[in-house]
């Protein structure tokens, strides 16, 4: 029999998990189903804007955070949507099974964005990475670029110093972390930023040995390096949301006003899937916990019922 | 016999250790952050360079491959 709940929540991240551990206290009938649980900030080393914390471990903050949702709910499934569609109800299909529920929040967070040069590809986990805190102690003793000028960037090749010899930072204009970070990597001295320099090409063997640059260093176009740490930014991962209906900007982030609704009666979404400016745990998991109360409200102030989806 | 090469802060190696634990499975942890010839080894079998790296009985695995994990310990 096809289970019916209140809400999907898609996204196993911070966002999904505290929009779960909420629709537990509202006693809302949830289902979380997530591609990875714990999401992105698992991979991040060191957390210390989370109120609360003064300093931990990307892991840490979500372990702790899915504990609490868990606590709540024990609907917290990793597995992969396939397809999501409307018929009298929302329809969740995923690899082996199919759920109907009346709301879905969309947390499906957003993933590496590539930087689109020849020998990526080609040399991805060979060298190029996008995980510093998964790879960086491959590199001890060697030398590594992290290419990307924000304050991921920075945290990434602060965490590198920390294996490798020499860390370059390559950013495509001037180097803009958090202030705190920006002190930091002035103070590391196995750090040298570049500045308004790209990566044409990343060239190796068997594995990376050197980046091709739009610029010269020590006179040369040419960088000898043993690994490419790719920080350059993130896409949404909204491609779920589109057959439905749920209208995103052109950045294919999904649209949501101050509730965190889309323009769909129903459909919600928050965090880094969304076109909200700041991509922080902090402010995501604020937009679940609205969507949350907006999809409670919705759900008794509507009487919104999800008669079966296979009856005509 | 499994063997797992990891990096101690790798999120990805602790969800495949945890995997493995949850199937009864028996197996040695190799930590090639501090061992060149460990790293060389995992990069040897898996032609890769990341972890974690599972051989089990010389059938490997790069990153935590769940379905693929499955598939082999059927």
């Amino acid at each position: 029999m096809i289970q019916e709940y209140d809400l999907a929540i898609i996204g196993g991240g911070v966002v999904g998990l505290s929009a779960a551990m909420y629709c537990g206290r509202l006693n809302l009938k949830t289902i979380l189903i997530g591609k990875e649980i714990k999401g992105t900030i698992a991979k991040t080393h060191i957390v210390e804007n989370y109120p609360g914390f003064k300093k931990i471990s990307g892991e840490g903050l979500s372990t702790k955070i899915l504990q609490h949702a868990k606590q709540y709910t024990s609907k917290i499934f990793k597995g992969e949507v396939i397809k999501i569609s409307y018929k009298k109800c929302f329809i969740i299909k995923t690899k082996k099974t199919e759920y109907h529920t009346k709301t879905i929040l969309f947390t499906t967070g957003s993933s590496w964005k590539k930087l689109n040069v020849p020998g990526e590809k080609e040399f991805t986990n060979k060298g190029v990475h996008y995980c510093a805190l998964c790879d960086g102690p491959l590199y001890k003793n060697k030398i590594v670029a992290v290419v990307g000028g924000g304050d991921s960037a920075a945290k990434e090749a602060l965490l590198l110093s920390k294996y490798a010899k020499k860390v370059y930072i390559l950013s495509r204009s001037t180097l803009k972390p958090e202030p705190i970070n920006k002190i930091r990597v002035k103070k590391e001295k196995k750090i040298q930023a570049l500045e308004n320099i790209q990566v044409k090409e990343i060239k190796g063997d068997k594995f990376v040995q050197s980046v091709l640059l739009t610029k010269k260093i020590n006179n040369s176009n040419e960088l000898k390096i043993d690994g490419v740490f790719v920080d350059v930014g993130h896409v949404p991962l909204s491609k779920l949301a589109i057959p439905i209906g749920t209208k995103l900007n052109k950045n294919k982030e999904i649209i949501i006003n101050k509730e965190s609704q889309t323009n769909l009666k129903g459909v919600y979404a928050a965090g880094d899937v969304t076109d909200t400016k700041f991509k922080q745990a902090i402010t995501g998991i604020g937009e679940a916990v609205k969507a949350v109360y907006g999809i409670y409200e919705y759900i008794h102030n509507e009487k919104v019922l999800c008669s079966s989806a296979n009856e005509e | 016999m499994i063997k797992i090469y990891t990096t101690p802060e790798c999120p990805y190696c602790k969800q495949a250790k945890a995997f493995l634990k949850s199937k009864g499975l028996e197996f040695e942890e190799l930590d090639i952050s501090k061992d060149e010839t460990l790293r060389k080894e995992a990069e040897d079998k898996s032609g890769k360079r990341g972890t974690p790296v599972i051989d089990i009985d010389g059938e490997i695995v790069f990153g935590f491959d769940e379905e693929k994990l499955n598939r082999i310990l059927k």
